[in-house]
């Protein structure tokens, strides 16, 4: 049963803000609500007011600017999904949306309270680190900028303080020679992930090295998690099946999964030493042809 | 015969845009004048002494009309097998003692479902835990709790079937294999969870709306609860969402609802949670599974004992069922001239094993299709190659239990060789797996000690022509209306727009058991058309009156033509005849009545059905993960009523099947259901779904109406088989315990690698 709250509708993020300040602690931003209405019917969550950002137009764009792509918290999957620009700069974004969730809950849900649910099964935190995005937030004091990687806390926590809101996810213009990609395991399509795994490889002009490598981990931690270890065995190197092997058995030292009703732990990490190596390595074939 | 003018034709089901567009009504969407709504309060504990019940707070609650426990009830003890008193064991509102965490103690009536829930907390149930035991194998212990006073080792009931001298015939096997299995828990899943809106006036009579597979049981089983007429209870069913096998016991939604409004004469509306839906109702069976199969070195298979410890839960329900079939159908589709089978249903405080469609044989299926295969791997002969040695033939006698007339097994094989031929070369991790079954046409069995025919139907024509149909069958989504209409259309020789369905309602139709145990086509089909047979007499006897026609002639009905069968173009319009014939018997309408039940037909059932399937899988060998590629059906259930029927039949069958067989489980912990929802619990869905096809093959049987029997519930045993013989085809490793998950696959490419290393050094 859901308890009985007060539900604001502000035109403008000034408006929301002024709002969180007002309320504190019994108040809870809402979006889609795809992820909210759930706590709240178990009784997990129960705000006095709610704040619903859905309405704010300024919240919701994506937009092409020279320090890279610029989308706002509100928008929603499904845009992220169908946008020419992402698809272009950032296919990996994409395709991590044609498998989230099924598209009812894509046309409801949106990005930004999917970052900020903290779910560390959610789909698109992996992805978001391994393109090294960034993360503004908007407080009633002015606005902060944070590296995805560093958002998520802990299970279903992220850094957030009270009268803050996620304003925006910036994506840096990939380099060139970069691929990106991404996967989750599941059982049933479009399901959450047992694990999931996004890579992106930079090579160097011409010699084939690899310059850069992001490998990000999702269900395998309570947070989303950067495998930097896994990375440091490949950065600088030409990348061979030995070690794009040895980096799926140092990150899967990188994380610390649990068992529970969909997977025990021990297949949790034989799933990433088996996914790391196999994205790393569709990662490396999409930057050859970048 | 294919001069059918109905039959055959591919049409929608005849709610079909009622349903899609929304406007149909079900259970859920039935409102009363002064409706209340109820809530049901549910044990925390799976074993537990209720001490004290205080309900003066809830009923203290502003909007709280009234709050029942079990002492507002009889005190009876409702079971579905009514002819053992022994087996009616569950009281539904416990007085005493609490079986499993969702065993009900207590219900709310309120103005609104926030306010009754709210009531919910403000009940005070002093329980005293008692030590509880979750698993059979642990409950036959000696030391283990007693769940039911007086019953020994919590063995529920044990079933024992025998032919052939089987000691004697292991004796001359070249080859025997001893495996065990083990079959997990399913829930049905109905997309409308039980629901009753109970009405009890001041005439004393009670009305129920319920979303239900057989009214005839439900308002029996009210008669029992409530010491009450069966006459004087009216059970309705409107659109059904889904059954599966779920919904033809009286349930928690049906009995509180009626009590509640017993005590108030005012409508009390239930509507289960889908987190009740799955923790307190019933499941399928999970079996343990002891197979040991003999067979001479050329593929004969000479002998088999089965023996099956099930996991009853907390009560009987329909498990003793589940229980008898599952050690019937291990002999399926084979001859075995040697064959016994011990089964026992075991009680634990788990929630309560029943009826699920395939009723037993999805799990003997499985485990005994993985374990032919492995016999022809043994041998060395081919998996199809050893079920067609094997496999009934028609006219077979199940020796002492059942005979076989129509069986289009061999044909089924044929074409599932072909099929297979026809995939060529697959490529690497690929394998195809074949999986071969049968299924009953209803049961024979009178359990529910029902003094009526099986099946029961009245047809009437009104002065317009068209006609109605009342038959106490019910459609719970299956389509069984539309099928029975087909039927009453093609005998009467009429159109199916023509035809009425009036089904599922007491208070109007004649009774008929339900819908369960592929029963309705044939038993049912069989009332309609013998209801519709003799409508269509007085029609043709009052046209040859009419016409005149010299006695040698044969008069028929076909697409609204009274006709000379040997001159079709001599004859009269059906409706003008219609018209007439009312006024020649005095204005009442034509009216005609039909009524079956299975005599001389064995102990299991009148018919059946039969099948082979191909599952193809693809399998990553890194990861355990497998798709289903394709799953092809050779399929024959005699004349087929409604094509697009049976195609519906099938994918809901591979989703559910498909289902059982890769991911779907009900994990425990201590008793308590650790996925009660849709998000936790893994069901296919449409992007999962494989690639379908359907091979019918053309039988008839005699006993069906046109020719027809079952084809509803079989199509649920093949998958799993299929499945897990597809996964060992295609990398070499067989799981014996469902579901197969990719982790499970996972690890047994592990053990084997490791076998194998072994093996070198
Ligand atoms: C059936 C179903 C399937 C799903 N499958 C997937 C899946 O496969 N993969 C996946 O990743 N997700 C999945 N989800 C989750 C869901 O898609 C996302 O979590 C959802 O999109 C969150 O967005 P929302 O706008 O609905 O957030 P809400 O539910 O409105 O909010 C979620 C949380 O974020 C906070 N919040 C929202 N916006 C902001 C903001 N701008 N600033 C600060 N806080 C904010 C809220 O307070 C709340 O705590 C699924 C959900 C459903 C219902």
């Amino acid at each position: 049963m859901i308890n009985d709250f007060e539900h604001f509708t502000p035109k403008t993020l000034k408006e929301a803000l002024a709002l969180l300040a007002k309320y504190g602690d019994d108040c809870k931003v809402i979006c889609g609500g795809q992820s909210l209405l759930i706590l709240m019917r178990q009784g997990l969550v129960s705000p006095k007011y709610i704040v619903d950002i859905k309405g704010i137009s300024e919240l919701s764009y994506i937009k092409d600017d020279k320090d890279g792509v610029k989308i706002g918290a509100t928008t929603t999957h499904r845009a992220v999904e169908k946008s020419a620009v992402i698809k272009k700069k950032y296919p990996v974004l994409a395709e991590m949306e044609t498998r989230l969730a099924s598209v009812q809950t894509r046309n409801w849900g949106t990005i930004g309270g999917n970052v900020c649910h903290g779910d560390p099964a959610g789909d698109p935190v992996p992805v978001l680190i391994a393109l090294n995005a960034t993360l503004t937030v908007a407080g009633a004091r002015g606005t902060r900028s944070i590296p995805v990687e560093n958002f998520s806390l802990d299970y279903f926590e992220v850094d957030l303080k009270d009268g803050e809101l996620l304003a925006e996810i910036t994506i840096p213009p990939p380099p060139p020679r970069t691929g990106a990609v991404y996967t989750k395991f599941n059982i049933i399509e479009s399901d959450l992930a047992t694990v999931s795994v996004a890579a992106s490889v930079t090579l160097g002009a011409g010699d084939g090295v690899c310059q850069d490598v992001r490998i990000a981990l999702g269900a395998v931690a309570p947070t989303a998690i950067r495998a930097k270890k896994a990375e440091k065995v490949l950065k600088g190197k030409k990348i061979t099946d030995a070690l794009l092997k040895e980096a799926g058995e140092v990150a899967a030292t990188e994380t610390e999964p649990i068992s529970d009703i969909y997977a025990s732990e021990e297949y949790r990490l034989e799933l990433v030493k088996a996914l790391v190596p196999r994205m790393t390595k569709e990662a490396l074939a999409r930057a050859k042809k970048a | 015969m294919s001069d059918y003018s109905v039959i055959g034709k591919r049409v929608h089901n005849i709610d079909g845009t009622e349903k899609v567009t929304g406007s149909g009504k079900y259970t859920f969407d039935v409102v009363l004048p002064n409706m209340l709504y109820g809530k049901i309060l549910r044990s925390p504990h799976p074993h537990a002494k209720i001490l004290k019940i205080d309900t003066r707070r809830a009923k203290r609650l502003v909007g709280v009309k009234a709050v029942v426990t079990g002492k507002d009830t009889l005190g009876r003890k409702q079971g579905i097998w009514r002819r053992f008193p022994e087996l009616c064991d569950e009281e539904i509102l416990c007085r005493a003692k609490v079986r499993y965490i969702g065993d009900a103690v207590a219900a709310v009536a309120a103005i609104d479902e926030d306010t009754a829930e709210e009531a919910l907390d403000l009940i005070d149930v002093e329980y005293e835990p008692l030590p509880a035991v979750f698993d059979p194998m642990d409950a036959i212990k000696e030391d283990a709790p007693q769940i039911h006073e007086g019953v020994e080792l919590n063995i529920n009931i044990n079933r024992h079937i025998e032919w052939g001298d089987v000691d004697e015939a292991f004796e001359k096997c070249d080859h025997i294999r001893e495996d065990k299995f083990k079959c997990s828990s399913q829930a049905h899943v109905c997309m409308e969870t039980h629901d009753a809106v109970a009405s009890f006036g001041h005439n004393g009579k009670l009305e129920v709306w319920t979303s239900s597979q057989s009214s005839y049981y439900i308002q029996r089983l009210y008669a029992d609860m409530l010491d009450m007429n069966e006459s004087d209870i009216r059970v309705t069913n409107r659109h059904t969402g889904g059954g599966f096998g779920s919904k033809f016991e009286l349930d928690s939604a049906q009995f509180c609802a009626a009590i509640l409004s017993q005590k108030l004469c005012q409508p009390v509306k239930i509507v289960l949670t889908r987190e009740e839906e799955f923790t307190a109702t019933k499941r399928r069976t999970p079996m343990y599974y002891f197979l040991k199969l003999g067979a001479k070195k050329d593929g004969t298979m000479l002998a088999k004992e089965v023996r099956v410890i099930t996991e009853g839960g907390a009560y009987t329900a329909m498990g003793a069922t589940a229980l008898y079939l599952t050690g019937f159908f291990s002999s399926f589709p084979y001859k075995y001239p040697n064959y016994r089978y011990d089964g026992y249903r075991v009680y634990t405080n788990t929630a309560t094993t029943s009826a699920m469609r395939g009723f037993g044989a999805p799990q003997s299926t499985f485990v005994g299709e993985s374990q032919i295969d492995m016999m022809a791997e043994d041998l060395g002969i081919d998996p199809v190659e050893i079920r067609r040695k094997n496999g009934m033939t028609p006219n077979y006698e199940v020796p002492g239990q059942a005979f076989i007339q129509s069986c289009g097994l061999h044909q089924c094989l044929d074409k599932i060789e072909e099929h297979i031929e026809k995939r060529g070369k697959l490529p690497p991790n690929h394998g195809i797996g074949v999986s071969a079954y049968g299924f009953m046409s209803g049961g024979i069995f009178n359990w529910f000690n029902t003094p009526y025919a099986f099946s029961a139907a009245v047809v009437r024509i009104n002065i317009d022509g068209k006609v109605d149909v009342y038959t106490g069958t019910c459609d719970m989504g299956q389509g069984s209306n539309t099928t029975l209409a087909m039927i009453c259309a093609e005998e009467l020789g009429v159109r199916l727009e023509d035809v009425r369905m009036f089904s599922g309602d007491t208070g109007i139709c004649p009774p008929d058991l339900g819908a369960w145990g592929s029963r309705q086509t044939l038993m049912g089909g069989n009332a309609v058309k013998m209801a519709a047979a003799e409508c269509k007499q007085q029609l043709i006897e009052f046209t040859a009156a009419k016409m005149g026609v010299n006695i040698v002639y044969d008069l028929d009905i076909k697409d609204r033509w009274v006709h000379l069968v040997d001159r079709p173009e001599r004859g009269v319009s059906y409706f003008d005849i219609v018209k007439e014939a009312i006024r020649g018997k005095d204005g009442v309408a034509i009216m005609g009545r039909g009524h079956y039940t299975p005599h001389r037909k064995g102990m299991i059932s009148p018919a059946y059905s039969f099948g082979v399937q191909a599952a193809e899988v693809e399998v990553d060998p890194e990861t355990g993960r497998y798709k289903l590629v394709n799953v092809t059906t050779a399929h024959e259930s005699g004349t087929v009523i409604n094509p697009v029927g049976i195609e519906g039949q099938l994918e809901g069958a591979i989703m559910m099947a498909g289902g059982y067989g890769f991911c779907e489980d009900q994990p425990m912990d201590e008793g308590k259901i650790l996925n009660p929802s849709i998000a936790d619990y893994k069901l296919i869905r449409s992007l999962d779904m494989p690639e379908t096809d359907i091979l019918e093959i053309d039988t008839y049987e005699p006993e069906g109406p046109f020719g027809a029997k079952e084809a509803g519930e079989g199509l649920t045993n093949p998958t799993a088989g299929a499945i897990g013989n597809a996964v060992y085809k295609a990398v070499g490793v067989r799981i014996y315990d469902l579901p197969i998950t990719p982790e499970k696959v996972f690890k047994a490419l592990k053990e084997k690698e490791k076998q194998q290393k072994k093996a070198k050094k």
